[in-house]
């Protein structure tokens, strides 16, 4: 053993001592790749908010929620308090409020301070019971920055409410998400969110012993008209576990792409180390080493860059992670649910997770270099030149093997999704990546001969060296090409994806909105999070002159087979004056209308049809108000506004149901040739003091646009690392050419090469290589991206993307890497300059 | 502070929270003050219900029961309601039904007297959505799920109280017609005019039903008491609690007592009791007839550390009444420290002694407060 520390030591560690910049190199391409990993958990988790609904702040020991779409009719709570079993209940008012109309929208929950005793009983700070307050009282979380006797105004839905802080909630004692929150008595909340006589749920505990939960909720629902559910309390944690769980595997696929790279960077780092100890590693097993000592050896250093790196990684992930809770954040907000982000919590997990992730794929990559190196004859390392000559002979079955490799990736992507994964679009996209790293020695082949044939015609004797010593030096070349053509793959084909999802998505606005203004509460808005303003607006903008038609629209949160969903209704008859909406290829828009209108259909968007395997011409049941009827589906229309999925049917048909008439936002139509600033100031009128805001077709489109980029910002940072290690990887791989080929060069000046033209022949070497890079990279990637558009992104959303060619964007984005990945040589190539020739040639 | 006490402190700040189980309300409500005046005329069953525009009201139900071996238990359940004309949840904006213009509490207390257990909780709520509330219309009063429901014009009722620990469900059937205590309609609880209460008694109610207590079932029969007591005074400041008892006699004779306590420990002159003839005729005793003592026993609740006299002399000379009073069980003590409400002791009792020189046994309750500390009123 002490042996082996000492081989490990001489021939490890002490060279790497004169060799900083290249080690540097490997272990910040290993830390990046793990921090990237380390950060997409941890924010993943946090941005989810542990899935937690920020309206389940406050359960407290509830074991099951008893709802309905449109709120529950208090009465039945008088009924059930009155059962003659032990449960017992308390009424819930969930909404959300923005403190002095700016800023985030906080959970603002009602509930029955009196009566509700078995909450999960938070403390409050001492409540000064001498003073009587003069405005409304509410408790608010920690977290929120008030104090007990702030007076604050509350903007909830369309109106603002001026409240008084009676206490602050206890931070020590608060549950998920209740550090944010604000509290008010049941009927104050009932007045102030407009639910009068309504309650958004009732939490139960149920009978201690006996039954079991169960037969509880089967007691329940005889209790219960048959359109409102009783569901286990965390019902919706789990619906929207299993809403985000898609979401949540492509962030975490696309985090590793940076490791995947890095693996590539650490199989080179280790070849390089291989093949610089060539002739120590040959003393030492001339001296008496075993294979096995020798293969430990370098087995041990990519275990010491991956501890270091990961160690490093570990740090640096923590910090990224609260960059990235942020952007992801606003993703789930904006996609699919409000969800407070919980704090960043690195558990021994995570952390357990980075490390065996780093290291793993680090030894892993190690392995076949420190195998050659443990191959290595005594005899044959004292003479160089021949090393590269095994992997010349075994390239014979490469391409064979690439072929077999595109073609089962080809089969997997026909595969359907496994429980709304799509595995086998994974499968489909790792396949062609090793496809590609199988065929590219036999590619870069073919190019150098190709170009070898060009570069001796033009007669450049720097290009011809450069090109036929990337042919000598094939398989580490090969490699290093494959690593970068990956990161560039991987970032062509998010790019095409993305590119094609924006302009897609433009596509649709521009059919979809086609109305002049759009008003919508100031209440915070998300995809389950539908604020109201009252319709009275709505019906005074109609009468102003100018005004052609307004288009009343109103949605719900609902719950749709154990998945979270959307409902809304619009005025069928508004929609038919200009807008085009777009149905699934084969349905007519004229005709789906019509069956709208007759009340006993709808409309579902895409992704709730992919989501519940639903056509066109099928049915499906709704539980509205105290009725559960039947729709039949007269069309599957694309949006792309929300991936919960939506379900639309007439506004009459929704009010008969559920006949609150507040409304979520509404369109209203100019009449062509009215002076639309003038309409658009009468309606300031009409809104007078209200908190409504008013949006031009333009701004609105502009709004959404924006608010597409803000959910891919995640994403472009997480290609954009891949590429910087890509690069990293090219500067340390191209060093470590020429520290192999040093007696190549140093032959060169011995025969009057100058040094300029060494380093003509180096950055020309970078030249080929990161030309060939980029176009594998970006056939692969149109490949890739493919598997993304039609299988990866259909299986786990559900959304139809148009393919589009983002030209400019993918151009400007290869040629970046393209010169990165020259100037990345002229380090190497200053070092392979200062080569003393007569040295390097004395050495044989 | 916790949450779940804020409806019962807030709304009973100001010494409300003390004044809705004792005697006197703080009469904040505007439109509840109506004072206890004399020449109140009783109807029934309309005065079984409630009186809203009086500030604090209690149906006050108590009894000892057995099982068929003979093993003895006892009960109370108190249905409370208090207005409260500005509570300080109170919200400026609010929806009708959840206003807090009453606040109904409810007190449960089983005593299991062989088994040495007692089990006591509350229930708080508004009237809400039918949560709690009285209704003529309907023969009940309720708090959550549990209720009394007169079963006809007798009094006859049916009384339910469902809770985890304990299920208690009986009915009741009255002996004798309701007794009105006091003098022309009011029980005189202090110098002021007003200063009294509206009461009345079934003091003889059959009762038989069924306790399920600790996974057990008991089939139940015995003597129940009911007292029904509405006013809106408060207690006076000299005053620190009083001393209740109710008295049911093997000889189908009953006596009521009260003494209101100074803060000095001596009885007030405005103490009075009623005794019940075997055929159900009331008559009033004043300070002056009988004569109540602690008989020494006492018991320290590890709770609130009040010491309580558990043990009492009673007699009243015009009735050749003597007896002692004991209790099968001292733990009986309600502690308001969860914020239940006030800390009280009231508890299943034993009276032996004798009636014109003849030994005579009776069981009732005894109810004792302002032993952890004076009652304070009005203020905090």
């Amino acid at each position: 053993m002490s042996q082996w520390l000492l081989l490990f030591f001489r021939l490890i560690l002490r060279p790497l001592r004169n060799e900083l910049p290249r080690t540097a190199l490997t272990v910040l391409s290993v830390a990046l790749g793990v921090a990237v990993v380390v950060a997409i958990d941890l924010a993943g988790s946090a941005a989810a908010g542990s899935f937690h609904s920020s309206l389940e702040a406050l359960t407290g020991k509830a074991d099951l929620e008893i709802s309905a779409t449109g709120g529950i009719d208090e009465q039945l709570l008088g009924k059930l308090a009155q059962l003659p079993e032990a449960f017992r209940f308390t009424p819930r008012i969930e909404d959300f409020a923005s403190i002095d109309g700016k800023g985030e929208a906080v959970p603002f929950i009602g509930l029955d301070l009196v009566g509700g005793d078995f909450l999960r009983e938070p403390s409050l700070e001492s409540t000064d019971l001498a003073s009587l307050p003069d405005s409304d009282p509410i408790w608010v979380g920690s977290r929120l920055g008030l104090h007990k006797g702030d007076h604050v105004h509350l903007l909830i839905d369309d109106r603002t409410h001026e409240f008084a802080v009676r206490g602050v909630l206890n931070p020590g004692e608060a549950g998920v998400g209740e550090e944010n929150v604000i509290v008010a008595d049941i009927g104050l909340a009932q007045a102030v969110t407009g639910k009068t006589g309504r309650l958004d749920s009732i939490s139960a505990i149920v009978p201690e012993g006996g039954h079991d939960i169960r037969a509880w909720i089967e007691y329940l629902r005889k209790q219960v008209p048959a359109t409102v559910s009783i569901e286990p309390q965390g019902s919706r944690t789990d619906e929207n576990r299993k809403m985000l769980s898609g979401f949540r595997w492509n962030l975490r696929v696309l985090s590793y792409i940076a490791l995947v790279v890095g693996a590539f960077l650490i199989y080179n780092t280790i070849s390089v180390s291989v093949v610089r100890r060539r002739a120590e590693t040959g003393i030492v097993r001339a001296l008496g080493a075993t294979r096995g000592m020798v293969l430990a050896a370098f087995l041990a250093e990519a275990g010491a860059f991956a501890s270091v790196g990961s160690a490093l990684g570990l740090v640096l992930g923590r910090l990224l992670a609260l960059g990235a809770v942020r952007l992801l954040g606003s993703t789930v907000q904006a996609l699919y649910v409000s969800s407070q982000p919980s704090p960043v919590r690195f558990t021994p997990a995570s952390f357990g997770m980075a490390l065996a992730v780093g290291i793993g794929i680090s030894l892993l990559a190690a392995l076949a270099p420190a195998y050659e190196a443990s191959q290595v004859a005594p005899v044959e390392a004292m003479s160089r030149g021949r090393e590269e000559f095994t992997a010349r002979r075994r390239g014979r079955w490469s391409l064979p093997l690439a072929f077999a490799s595109a073609v089962l990736a080809a089969i997997a992507a026909q595969a359907p999704a496994i429980g709304r994964q799509p595995i086998f679009g994974y499968v489909a996209a790792l396949l062609l990546i090793l496809s590609a790293a199988l065929a590219i020695p036999g590619l870069l082949s073919l190019f150098a001969e190709a170009i070898a044939g060009v570069a001796a015609k033009v007669g450049q004797v720097e290009a011809l060296v450069a090109v036929r010593s990337l042919r000598a030096s094939l398989r580490r070349t090969s490699v290093l090409i494959a690593a970068l053509a990956t990161a560039v793959a991987m970032m062509a084909s998010v790019a095409i994806m993305v590119g094609s999802f924006r302009e897609t998505v433009a596509v649709w606005m521009e059919n979809q909105l086609q109305a002049d203004l759009y008003l919508r509460p100031a209440g915070s808005a998300a995809a389950d999070r539908h604020p109201t303003m009252s319709v009275e607006i709505a019906d005074e903008v109609e009468k102003l002159p100018g005004v052609e038609a307004v288009d009343r629209f109103r949605a719900y949160a609902i719950s749709y087979e154990g998945l979270p969903a959307s409902l809304g209704g619009g005025e069928t008859s508004k929609v038919r004056l200009r807008s085009s909406t777009r149905l699934m290829p084969g349905q007519r828009l004229d005709q789906s209308l019509d069956a709208l209108t007759k009340g006993n259909s709808v409309l579902i968007s895409e992704p709730f049809a992919n989501k519940h395997h639903l056509k066109a011409g099928d049915t499906l049941k709704l539980s509205l108000g105290t009725q559960q009827p039947a729709f039949r589906v007269a069309g599957v229309y694309y949006d792309y506004s929300t991936e919960r999925g939506f379900v639309v049917m007439d506004r009459k048909t929704l009010l008969r149901y559920l006949p609150d008439p507040a409304i979520s936002n509404m369109a209203v139509y100019v009449k062509p040739g009215a002076n639309a600033e003038e309409v658009r100031r009468r309606i300031d009128q009409v809104i007078g003091g209200r908190g409504v805001l008013v949006f031009t077709n333009a701004r609105l489109r502009k709004e959404a646009i924006a608010i597409f980029d803000r959910t891919f910002s995640i994403t472009w940072a997480l290609e954009a690392v891949a590429i910087v290690v890509a690069v990293m990887g090219v500067a340390g791989a191209l060093l470590a050419l020429v520290i192999d080929r040093r007696r190549e060069f140093g032959l060169l000046r011995f025969l009057g090469a100058s040094a300029d033209q060494i380093r003509i022949i180096i950055v020309a070497e970078a030249a080929f290589l990161g030309f060939l890079a980029n176009a594998v990279g970006l056939a692969l990637g149109v490949v890739l991206s493919l598997v993304l558009i039609y299988v990866i992104n259909k299986q786990s959303f559900g959304w139809t993307i148009q393919f589009h060619w983002p030209g400019a964007l993918l151009a400007s984005a290869l040629l970046g890497v393209y010169v990165t990945t020259i100037l990345a040589a002229l380090y190497p190539a200053r070092t392979a300059m200062r080569l003393n020739p007569i040295e390097v040639v004395h050495e044989d | 502070m916790r949450i779940r006490l804020w409806g019962l402190s807030d709304v009973f700040a100001c010494g409300q929270k003390v004044a809705l189980v004792m005697l006197v309300g703080t009469g904040l409500g505007a439109q509840a003050q109506r004072p206890a005046l004399p020449g109140y005329r009783f109807e029934f069953p309309k005065d079984h219900f409630d009186h809203p525009e009086f500030a604090t009201e209690w149906w006050y139900y108590t009894g000892n029961l057995s099982d068929d071996s003979g093993r003895p238990f006892g009960f109370e359940l108190t249905f409370f309601r208090q207005a409260a004309a500005q509570a300080l949840v109170h919200a400026v904006t609010e929806t009708p039904v959840w206003n807090l213009d009453q606040i109904y509490l409810a007190h449960f207390a089983v005593s299991d007297l062989q088994g040495q257990a007692f089990f006591h909780t509350y229930r708080l709520n508004r009237a809400g959505p039918e949560l709690a509330g009285i209704s003529q219309k309907e023969g009940r009063y309720w708090n959550g799920n549990w209720q009394v429901r007169f079963l006809d014009g007798s009094g006859r009722a049916e009384l339910r109280t469902v809770t985890n620990e304990a299920v208690l469900q009986m009915t009741l059937e009255p002996r004798k017609a309701p007794v009105v205590h006091g003098r022309n309609g009011i029980s005189q609880k202090g110098t002021d005019p007003g200063n009294a209460s509206h009461y009345i008694s079934f003091t003889r109610l059959a009762a038989m039903g069924t306790l399920t207590w600790k996974g057990k079932s008991y089939s139940l029969h015995g003597l129940a008491w009911m007292d029904h007591e509405f006013f809106s005074h408060r207690l006076e400041d000299s005053e620190a609690g009083w001393d209740w008892f109710s008295i049911q006699l093997e000889n189908n004779e009953e006596l009521m007592f009260y003494r209101l306590r100074k803060k000095n420990g001596l009885g007030d002159s405005y103490s009075s009791g009623t005794f019940v003839d075997h055929a159900g005729g009331s008559h009033f005793l004043d300070a002056k007839d009988f004569v109540l003592e602690p008989a020494g026993a006492t018991w320290t609740s590890p709770k609130t550390h009040a010491t309580y006299p558990i043990a009492w002399r009673l007699r009243v000379p015009s009735l050749g009444l003597d007896l002692a009073q004991t209790t099968p069980l001292a733990a009986q003590e309600l502690d308001g420290k969860e914020g239940e409400g006030p800390t009280y002791w009231e508890g299943a009792v034993r009276y032996v002694g004798t009636r014109d020189g003849q030994p005579i046994k009776g069981s009732g309750y005894l109810e004792m407060t302002g032993y952890d500390r004076a009652l304070v009123f009005g203020q905090r």
